[in-house]
């Protein structure tokens, strides 16, 4: 007789990717994230190190065009094969704008996202594993960020210490954070319940302990869909804060604020505005297509707020 | 726990949030901000204006003391005086908040129309291609940029078809009505103003329309899902035995109980839209809040800045409080706690 041996691969990243690309409409997102995130990685670099090299040139060696340099005859053309997104006011090409702009997004759009899990997560963690008074007044403070519309608290914060894409940055941890403190909240105590943290607390480990070895894991993982998801969020608002004048500041490109100035040609010349706005709401639904058939293999609520 | 009971936690929970509130932006304001006098009162100001500033907020005495000044006027709805404006705050806010009440109210029900119908046509094609076309919409217009929505809406309907009105208000032609309640479409109703109240609907419906826009999404799956529960249950099965008619199944007897889960949402809606209505009122050129707020920020008109936010806030607190309660009455089966 043989013995049948089923053996369950564990499943890697790789296998995860795979799955997600089955899907059609997740592997078109997938490959727009990962365009987006490779572009602005090598056009980050790029611009960072021209500026150690004196050499800002070196910020538009892979673009169409020079996006700062004016050529005031060339302004305003409409999208054609030359200018695929039109040219702005000045004559500069909107695409290589946007292009050049990318990193600044792509990098928030990180941060952000990382910044609310790190302080979101401490502060729902502690709250769902440690219960009572200490539950309480963490989701209190949870409840006290969350009753201001986001917008809002964003620009109080950065009328109190100063307009610019550092400030907006950190604007905008301070208002994403609570909902990862619920979220991460909800799912400590989804694993608290399980039998193994039990024995872990019998063994005598500390409660921070325990939750640095068994909870973080579990927790991000089923957090996942939604950080990424969350990604085209962060790039939305960060848009609306910079179209507000309150990310990064004049000459330097930004998606956000290159709308607002263009509401001056609107509508006449109405690319001006509308291309950096389609630009930024293809990135979003690309994370939102990613995050939801990660969401489908991973597992994991459905959860959009 | 009765009603009541529930209805009094409700309200405790709500006034602490709202000290909450003003604390938090005390803080801002008073402590974390690098040098509070220069904060308030712009950085290009006079050092004579510095030294009324630090005396009119007492920025030269304790830090409780501070406080103390701080949370009886926010209490008492004082926030000191504009700079830019040359006006109280408290009474610009009078003047600016109901406009923008007024636009998010219109919104809000737009939202909650197009949010439920799509829901419900959704969980009705569950899975054909209806379902897949809802689902197309919402995640675009999720994932459309505030101004972006906006824009699209105003090139189409007002440049190219000249449907409707591209900004503004009202037509700037007509008498506006008096100050009675402030909103002005209500106003001009109540003066029999009727020129004034059509046009000023007319006005309403673009930048009311790219709110909704932008919002419905998150009604549309909540409806969805809970349709789809409505669905299996026994009284929509003993309908379909009764031989009653698909459509009225859907849209009569099992929306009524889907929507009740919409309710709960129907605050954070409003918190949306009031982050939403700061870029809509810039792109329509309606000056509400959001005009107020941004006109604020472009010249250091913190005064202003911090009154709006404060009240913004309290709004927010109520409109969640409203939700609970209005939830609680609706659907008694709700565990109250």
């Amino acid at each position: 007789m043989t013995l049948e041996v089923t053996v369950r691969r564990r499943r890697g990243w790789a296998d995860v990717v795979i799955r997600l690309l089955k899907k059609p409409d997740v592997a078109f997102g997938l490959v727009i994230v990962a365009l987006f995130y490779a572009w602005s990685m090598v056009e980050g670099v790029l611009q960072v190190v021209g500026a150690l090299l004196n050499n800002p040139a070196l910020g538009w060696a892979l673009l169409p065009y020079n996006p700062f340099q004016p050529h005031l005859s060339q302004s305003l053309q409409p999208p054609s094969i030359l200018h695929i997104m039109g040219t702005d006011d000045l004559g500069r090409d909107i695409l290589s704008r946007v292009l050049y702009a990318a990193p600044y997004d792509a990098l928030i759009s990180l941060v952000v996202v990382g910044g609310g899990i790190l302080i979101g997560g401490f502060i729902g963690m502690v709250a769902g594993f440690y219960g009572g008074g200490v539950e309480e007044f963490n989701m209190w403070l949870t409840d006290l960020f969350l009753a201001f519309p986001a917008l809002i608290l964003a620009m109080v914060i950065e009328a109190t210490f100063g307009h610019g894409y550092i400030y907006a940055m950190i604007a905008m941890i301070v208002v994403w954070w609570p909902s990862y403190a619920r979220l991460f909240r909800a799912e400590t105590i989804r694993v608290r319940s399980m039998k193994y943290i039990d024995a872990a607390l019998l063994s005598g480990l500390s409660r921070l302990e325990i939750i640095r070895r068994h909870i973080i894991r579990p927790a991000l993982i089923t957090i996942l869909p939604y950080a990424t998801l969350d990604l085209g969020n962060v790039i939305l608002f960060y848009s609306m804060l910079s179209f507000l004048g309150l990310g990064q500041q004049p000459p330097l490109p930004e998606w956000g604020s290159m709308v607002a100035l263009g509401l001056e040609y609107f509508p006449r010349w109405w690319w001006y505005s509308i291309m950096p706005g389609l630009v930024i709401l293809i990135i979003a639904v690309a994370t939102a297509l990613v995050g939801d058939g990660l969401r489908d293999v991973i597992g994991g609520e459905e959860r959009w707020v | 726990m009765s009603i009541w009971t529930y209805v009094i936690n409700r309200a405790v929970r709500a006034f602490l949030l709202i000290l909450g509130i003003i604390v938090l932006t005390f803080i801002l304001s008073h402590v974390l901000a690098p040098n509070p006098a220069y904060v308030w009162a712009g950085p290009h100001a006079a050092p004579s204006v510095i030294q009324a500033i630090i005396r009119e907020y007492h920025l030269d005495q304790p830090i409780y003391v501070q406080l103390y000044y701080y949370l009886v006027s926010a209490l008492t709805f004082n926030f000191g005086f504009s700079p830019y404006f040359k006006q109280p705050v408290s009474e610009l806010i009078a003047i600016y908040l109901p406009r923008t009440l007024q636009l998010i109210f219109v919104a809000m029900v737009l939202t909650g129309l197009i949010g439920v119908f799509t829901g419900a046509f959704a969980a009705e094609h569950k899975d054909k291609w209806g379902d897949y076309t809802v689902k197309a919409l919402y995640l675009i217009s999720w994932c459309m940029p505030p101004f972006l929505a906006a824009l699209l809406l105003q090139l189409f309907i007002a440049y190219y078809w000249g449907v409707l009105p591209p900004n503004l208000m009202a037509d700037p032609t007509l008498a506006a009505p008096r100050y009675i309640t402030g909103f002005p479409t209500i106003d001009a109703l109540i003066e029999g103003n009727w020129p004034y109240f059509w046009s000023s609907l007319k006005h309403l419906i673009l930048p009311a329309f790219s709110l909704a826009l932008i919002s419905f999404g998150v009604i549309t799956r909540i409806t969805r899902s809970s349709m789809l529960t409505a669905l299996q249950a026994d009284y929509v099965r003993a309908a379909v035995m009764r031989g009653v008619e698909k459509g009225r199944i859907v849209y009569v007897h099992a929306l009524k109980n889907s929507m009740i889960p919409v309710i709960t949402l129907l605050a954070l809606v409003f918190s949306w839209m009031i982050s939403g209505s700061v870029i809509i009122e810039t792109i329509f050129s309606y000056n509400g809040l959001g005009w107020l707020l941004t006109t604020a920020l472009y010249n250091y008109d913190y005064p202003t800045v911090i009154g709006c936010s404060v009240v913004i806030g309290i709004a927010v607190v109520l409109a969640n409080f409203i939700a609970d309660v209005l939830y609680a009455v609706i659907d008694p089966r709700i565990k109250l706690g």
